[in-house]
């Protein structure tokens, strides 16, 4: 069900390419990698996303509240000085774990804020951590990361 | 209007926009439980003119009715900036706003 309706955007996606690609930059990355949206653990989902990388800690700052009363909005805020190509945001405490990929437009400002579910279950206790990977202009990658406690019963998946 | 609320301001050459878009967000266990299909934001772009100023393939655990804040260079006052979103289901919703 999931895959075929992944698939059905894919082909939209790639129909309706032809008519944009000269304007502008846009990159559905559900379409182009699509094993990034399945993966059940950040490891994964960055294996699928970028492959084999060793990101650096440092120059990414990631902002969310340290005690989150409501899983169902929990502010997230990415800022980075790093010229960057892409930013993926992941966290480690819903069914998978890629939660946005940004596409920075040339001379863009990271300084991203949205909000996010994150589910808090016995299993993880309410505990967790928003990760964002930086993809530089350089080809290098940066990683910053955040823990925060989510109250229970805030979000329903 | 209706979908979306956009606020864009520009301050010496930044734009700082906000936009709160209304959508379900239904994620697969949500719409399990309830019966239905799935249905979240799978993409949003926000444009001035022809250039891309924001884009960002988005996952169901954005939060209902999201919430967002951008910051981009090289517009001025009176430009348009205007955000699309794509669904799930193929929906698009565009919707557009002067920068202040």
């Amino acid at each position: 069900m999931e895959r075929r309706k992944f698939l059905g955007l894919g082909v939209l996606a790639i129909a309706a390419l032809p008519a944009t690609l000269s304007a502008i930059t846009s990159i559905d990355f559900r379409a182009t990698k699509p094993d990034t949206w399945t993966a059940k653990t950040v490891d994964d989902a960055v294996k699928a996303l970028f492959g084999d990388i060793k990101p650096e800690e440092k120059g990414v700052k990631v902002n969310v509240p340290a005690v989150a009363s409501n899983g169902g909005a929990v502010p997230v805020t990415i800022k980075s000085d790093i010229p960057a190509k892409t930013v993926a945001v992941l966290q480690d405490m819903d069914p998978e774990s890629a939660v946005a990929v940004f596409q920075v437009p040339e001379d863009g400002i990271v300084d991203y804020s949205l909000k996010i579910k994150l589910k808090a279950t016995d299993e993880n206790g309410g505990k967790g951590t928003v990760t964002a990977i930086v993809e530089g202009t350089d080809g290098k990658f940066y990683i910053g990361s955040k823990g925060l406690d989510v109250a229970k019963g805030g979000c329903e998946g | 209007m209706g979908n979306m609320k956009i606020k864009a301001k520009e301050k010496n050459g930044v734009v700082s926009a906000k936009v709160l878009a209304t959508h379900d967000m239904l994620t697969y266990d949500q719409a399990k439980a309830k019966g239905t299909d799935a249905n979240f934001i799978t993409h949003i772009t926000a444009k001035v003119g022809d250039k891309v100023v924001y884009d960002v393939s988005t996952s169901q655990f954005w939060s209902k009715n999201p919430q967002f804040k951008f910051k981009f260079k090289g517009a001025k006052k009176g430009d348009k900036l205007e955000v699309t979103w794509t669904d799930l289901s193929g929906k698009t919703v565009t919707e557009s706003k002067k920068i202040k």
